[in-house]
């Protein structure tokens, strides 16, 4: 189980990863369009979607390096068994407020389907279709939030909480 | 509404955003939780929808693109052997000054706040080299770190710049602009903090190790061709906005293939270091998309309950001059500082403060350089402080003693706060020629 859930963690890293990479072409192929005289329709907003996919993909796994900020004056000082008590509560807000996000970007996609939302720019794309990648990687979110709590409840949560080192 | 349920919204927003925050939730969930809890208590609307609405919007708009190239190419240099070749380049000049290689802190992180958007990561790439190197010839620690915390806030003002994409975007101001505005006050940064090391190295000349053996001009100008590399990088990004081949947003992708051409002349891209450099990246973007993800909800529901409105009038109400309203601004964000990074700070008041700060007639690109700085001081203050976190990690020391040594860097930035607000050219002159130009 911990390994499967590692992995697809992990799997949707790389989806990230992927998506990042495909920023930076959307991006040159504008720039490259604009200097040489071809014209790519709604580089722009693929840039964004892919952006987006970047963005959810990575939520589950920057979460697992401890990447995510929050503020731990207070964790920090307090004793280590007030401190698991706080954390089961933290965690559990954490974990409702990431299922809720995960149901209503599941719940955009499916609205979008219905009412078949089309992008108001030129590249004139089913919503529907960049929009899941915020309905699957919150969703993959949420598992990571529960899986987390879960652990801390039983006592056996790892992964790292603490502030990042680096950032800005 | 009436005054008295207003403060009661006001106040149930600000325990709750504190109580989140404190207890330890995710800063970009805690700003969903209580944009969320505002909505379904004071709107009709129904939270979860606007929420997913809003934040795809905010999340897969193309003019925050910027934002991830930058941090990528960050990461990308990071591993590069730049740094050294900087050192190299710098420290046959900076022998010459007194306080001699401590110099090569401020004006490496200078130059590589050029190429780079973060100012922590203008403290990790330049403090990898200088302080190794400082800390072998025997230069007072105190000190170098104290420069390096001070000087690696230039990467937030000196273009190109994170949190100036970040403002520019929440307050609907040119990127451009603000990056031409960025450019006089960072070098007068620069020129303050470097001013201080000679006048402290006036003071304790027993403090500083001899120089390096000299040499020759001929000598210092080869060994200045290792700084060629960072040039031709700060020319490839800034150039291609400044001439018009790419939009400020774009330059960052400039920047990314000019970072690796240059890890891959230095035989220090490998499949591994580029693997490293995109997932780190992926995962710093993912950690500030979050935060941008609960600040664009939490903007939409206080629109919604018209708090910011109601907050600048209240303000407006007070007859604040312009310079007090500014000090109490600063005071404000310093102790938001904090307990918050600067990014969070940014896209979390912009909402409120933005119409009162146009009411008192603000400039907004001189108000955009105004939070860079102040935003800057607020990363060299603890406990949360991000250069200070990346020195801790570098150095091992003890975040008391970090802030000690950066005391005099903040007292500095003070400086500048007060010569920005005295002579506002500083920060509008340069974007002024360019909209004539």
């Amino acid at each position: 189980m911990r390994a499967a859930l590692d992995g697809l963690y992990k799997a949707c890293a790389w989806l990230a990863a992927l998506g990042m990479i495909g920023v930076l072409v959307m991006v040159l192929m504008s720039i490259l369009g604009r200097q040489f005289g071809f014209y790519l329709p709604g580089t722009d907003a693929y840039a964004g979607y892919l952006m987006a996919a970047a963005g959810f993909f990575s939520l589950a796994y920057a979460l697992r390096r401890g990447d995510h900020i929050r503020v731990t004056v207070l964790l920090n000082t307090i004793a280590p068994i007030a401190r698991h008590r706080l954390e089961r509560v933290t965690l559990g807000i954490a974990a409702l407020l990431g299922v809720l996000f995960a149901w209503f970007s599941i719940r955009l996609v499916v609205q979008s389907l219905e009412f078949h939302d089309i992008s108001t720019g030129n590249d004139a794309t089913p919503l529907w279709i960049p929009q899941l990648s915020m309905a699957i990687g919150v969703t993959i979110f949420a598992i990571a939030l529960l899986d987390d709590w879960i652990a801390e409840l039983r006592g056996t949560r790892q992964s790292g909480g603490d502030t990042p080192q680096r950032v800005e | 509404m009436s005054g008295m349920s207003e403060l009661l919204i006001t106040v149930t927003l600000i325990v709750a955003l504190f109580g989140l925050l404190g207890m330890g939730v995710w800063i970009g969930l805690a700003l969903a939780g209580v944009a969320w809890i505002s909505m379904e208590l004071f709107s009709s609307r129904s939270a979860g929808d606007a929420m997913a609405v809003t934040i795809w919007g905010s999340s897969s708009s193309w003019t925050l693109t910027a934002l991830p190239l930058f941090l990528w190419m960050g990461e990308i240099l990071f591993r590069t052997r730049l740094s050294e070749d900087m050192f190299r380049g710098l420290a046959p000049w900076m022998n010459l000054l007194p306080g001699r290689l401590l110099h090569t802190n401020v004006v490496g992180c200078a130059i590589f706040a050029a190429v780079s958007g973060s100012s922590a990561a203008t403290v990790a790439t330049i403090g990898k080299m200088t302080l190794p190197e400082l800390g072998r010839r025997g230069y007072p620690e105190d000190m170098t770190i104290g420069t390096l915390a001070g000087a690696g806030t230039l990467g937030l003002l000196i273009p190109p710049s994170i949190i100036m994409i970040v403002y520019g975007v929440a307050a609907d101001v040119s990127i451009a602009q603000l990056f031409m505005a960025g450019v006089l006050p960072g070098v007068m940064l620069a020129a303050l903090f470097m001013g201080y090391i000679v006048v402290w190295s006036l003071l304790h000349p027993n403090r500083i190790p001899a120089a390096d053996p000299g040499l020759s001009f001929v000598d210092r100008v080869k060994a200045s061709a290792s700084l060629i590399p960072v040039m031709l990088l700060i020319g490839g990004v800034l150039g291609s906005i400044y001439a018009g081949i790419a939009t400020a947003t774009e330059a960052a992708a400039v920047g990314v293939v000019g970072a690796l051409i240059l890890a891959a002349f230095q035989r220090s891209l490998s499949w591994k270091t580029f693997v490293e450099s995109l997932l780190g990246a992926t995962c710093l973007y993912c950690m500030i998309a979050l935060i941008l993800a609960g600040a664009a909800f939490l903007t939409l529901s206080m629109g919604y309950i018209g708090l910011p409105r109601d907050l600048a009038e209240w303000i407006a109400t007070m007859g604040l001059s312009k310079w007090q309203l500014l000090a109490v601004l600063t005071v404000f964000y310093v102790v938001l500082g904090c307990f918050l990074d600067g990014i969070s700070m940014v896209v979390l008041t912009m909402g409120v403060v933005m119409p009162t700060v146009q009411a008192a007639g603000v400039d907004l690109v001189w108000f955009g350089i105004y939070i860079v700085l102040v935003v800057e001081m607020a990363q060299i203050t603890p406990p949360v402080g991000f250069n200070l976190f990346v020195l801790q990690g570098m150095t091992g020391k003890e975040m008391p003693y970090l802030a000690r040594v950066t005391v005099p860097m903040f007292l500095l930035m003070v400086v500048a706060l007060v010569l920005l607000y005295q002579i506002p050219e500083i920060a509008t002159w340069l974007p002024q020629q360019m909209r004539k130009a």
